[in-house]
């Protein structure tokens, strides 16, 4: 800065003009506007002819100069030419003939046509000591910039690096705002493409669900029915945020197209991998699991690329078969072809266990995993529950076991039970008593075989009893044999007693007993009736008039017990 | 299965259970006794309305002779038979311990 005789005091008409621009620094926010406005007021100020401002790239350490919209910046390194040194020394520097200084770039001037007399320039720091940038300005109208302009300057210049400061700071929360709403726009994504109901498939009970670490998630699943059967996914792929999320739902979409169009699995899988492998980055792959089970077999087929473990409960043995991993994750590779399908037999009672790394290797504060035995255990205690009872359980354990240690990864469950009950078991028996001792080894091998809970059989026995002495003692006109059937259901049992060339008597319409009524009074009749009212859950009668067939449907469960 | 004896100590023993099939036979047994007659059923299982029938029949005969029927070690299950049937009103029973 050059020496002075005498300070010159700001005059009024100075401060107003400072004041003036500060305010309008004040106004607008984003950075092209703010610098507009910081060469305006600086040419205003210093009554100068032209002006500049060079922001400070903290990361590469050079000063850029936005020249216009469309056209690369300007950048020049710290320490060189006028801008540079000014940066360097954090110094103002005044050159009132510029072509006189070797450190004057001709060239711009040159390619311009302008001529350059006198240049100020000065930095631009904050008041925390910042540099954000430097200014300059050309040509003072009517002479050369002197000590007067440069206290103005000054005072003008910290204003402007605030102003700009905040400009920069204001647009970063504002990216970062940006950011988050594409992560929210892709979770919605995501979301919407699992399944928002489990499919219904008789026979069978499913369900899966997951629950992302952060805003989005890097899992997916799916449980749909399709041509072949059910298909059922498990994904997890590298990484959490946006990218992986776009991946899972873009394997998803693809499976979801592949196997719409009946494609066979093997050739699906080998068709995903290969375009996977193509868009994604090296470093970026998805482990899953990708079956297809025929409910009509019962047989379910799969390819599992780094997916697994793969846990089947067999309820028959009560333990459990574990799968491997049939390839190596999607993505990473292409395939030309792959081995077959492994096959798995789901059997009544069996479940089908596939969950996502952040089930099994959610650490607790003394780094323990959760593990694979933790959550066989699990499955095993609630085996006779709802899939959607499961999955649930197995969350609350995961948390009880984790406290207050954070999660992680994404956690993903998907469960496929095949129903405990077998069809329908039936046995023909002749209309006499004598069939009785017959019917009650039936009834009791079956409560065995199905595994219904055995407290319900002696009121069961004496409901079959009933309705089977009525149907011999009423329905004389027919020698047919009646037909009893016996079905495991949920916590209970159903039972049907079915028989032919008869007519309507709806036992269900029968009078109730009046069993207040003192001893003389009493009579043995109809109490069989009255009993099974209020031992079954429900009595049900059926009569076809074209085959003469009446049906009773009895049930009984341990809720209503 | 199903068995009704006389007990050296002069109680009836009832046991199995008493279906339909097996009424007439008890009912053929509780035709022979009189006075107040113990019924131990302790080892009855299950028992069906035919049962309930044979029990009622045997009562009405005793009561109308100055005696009745006591029925002792009861089940739960078959307490709950009693119950609904309103047999608990017309028997002394007791339950079993």
């Amino acid at each position: 800065m050059s020496a002075r005789t005498r300070p010159r005091r700001l005059s009024s008409r100075d401060l107003r003009t400072i004041l003036g621009v500060t305010s309008a620094l004040a106004a607008p926010f984003d950075l092209m506007t703010m610098l507009g406005e910081v060469v305006a007021a600086a040419k205003q100020v210093l009554a100068a002819e032209r002006g500049s401002v060079w922001l400070h790239d903290a990361a590469t350490g050079e000063l850029v100069l936005e020249v216009a919209t469309g056209l690369k910046p300007v950048r020049v390194p710290f320490g060189v030419g006028l801008v540079g040194a000014c940066a360097r020394d954090r110094q103002t520097i005044n050159v009132p003939d510029c072509y006189a200084d070797p450190r004057f770039d001709q060239g711009v001037d040159r390619a311009s046509g302008y001529r350059t007399r006198c240049m100020l320039t000065l930095p631009l720091i904050d008041h925390k000591g910042v540099l954000v940038g430097v200014m300059q300005v050309l040509n003072k109208k009517d002479g050369v910039f002197d000590a007067d302009d440069e206290a103005l300057a000054t005072a003008l210049a910290a204003q402007c690096a605030v102003a700009l400061q905040r400009v920069r700071m204001t647009e970063a929360v504002i990216e970062g705002e940006r950011m988050r709403q594409a992560l929210e726009m892709a979770r919605d994504v995501q979301l919407s493409t699992l399944p928002a109901t489990m499919p219904a498939l008789a026979g069978y009970d499913v369900c899966g669900t997951s629950r992302p670490a952060e805003l989005t998630g890097g899992d997916t699943f799916d449980l749909a029915m399709v041509e072949r059967g059910l298909l059922v996914v498990l994904g997890d792929a590298t990484g959490h945020g946006i990218a992986p999320a776009l991946t899972v739902t873009q394997m998803h979409a693809m499976l979801r197209v592949a196997f719409g169009l009946g494609v066979d699995l093997d050739a699906a899988y080998v068709q995903v991998n290969n375009r996977l492998a193509e868009t994604l980055p090296p470093d970026r792959f998805i482990t899953a699991f990708i079956g297809l089970l025929d409910p009509a077999t019962h047989r379910l087929r799969f390819q599992s690329g780094g997916q697994g473990p793969i846990l089947q409960f067999r309820a028959a043995t009560r333990d459990w078969a574990t799968f491997m991993p049939t390839s190596f994750p999607l993505g990473a590779l292409p395939l030309q072809r792959v081995r077959p399908a492994v096959t798995l037999t789901l059997d009544p009672g069996d479940i089908l266990v596939l969950l996502s790394d952040g089930f099994y290797e959610y650490e607790n504060a003394n780094g323990e995993a959760f593990g694979e035995a933790r959550a066989r255990e699990v499955v095993f205690a609630h085996r006779d529950a709802p899939a959607r009872e499961v999955v649930a359980v197995l969350e609350r354990a995961v948390d009880t076991f984790a406290a207050d240690a954070p999660q992680r990864d994404d956690m993903t469950a998907v469960l496929v039970k095949r129903d405990r009950s077998a069809a329908e078991s039936i046995r023909f028996f002749a209309r006499t008593f004598e069939a009785l001792p017959a019917i009650f080894e039936f009834t009791s091998g079956e409560f065995a075989r199905q595994g219904i809970d055995a407290r319900l059989l002696a009121t069961v026995d004496l409901a079959v009893e009933e309705l089977f002495t009525n149907m011999v003692k009423y329905s004389t006109g027919t020698d047919a044999r009646v037909r009893i059937g016996v079905t495991g259901i949920a916590a209970g049992v159903e039972v049907t007693l079915t028989d032919y060339d008869v007519d309507p008597f709806d036992v269900t319409k029968a009078p109730d007993v009046d069993v207040t009524l003192p001893i003389e009074q009493r009579r043995p009749g109809g109490l069989g009736l009255h009993l099974i009212r209020r031992l079954m859950d429900s009595v049900d009668y059926e009569y076809s008039e074209a085959s003469r067939e009446s049906r009773i449907t009895l049930r009984k469960t341990f809720a209503g017990a | 299965m199903f068995a009704i004896d006389k007990s050296p100590a002069g109680s009836i023993v009832i046991s199995g259970r008493l279906d339909a099939a097996q009424a007439p036979v008890a009912q053929a047994f509780l035709d022979t006794v009189d006075g107040v007659v113990t019924l131990d059923c302790r080892g009855l299982e299950y028992i069906s309305s035919a049962g309930l029938g044979v029990l009622l029949k045997t009562q009405k005969r005793l009561l109308a002779a100055g005696g009745k029927l006591r029925l002792t070690g009861v089940s739960r299950h078959l307490q709950d038979i009693f119950g609904y049937s309103g047999f608990d009103q017309l028997f002394e029973i007791e339950p079993a311990r």
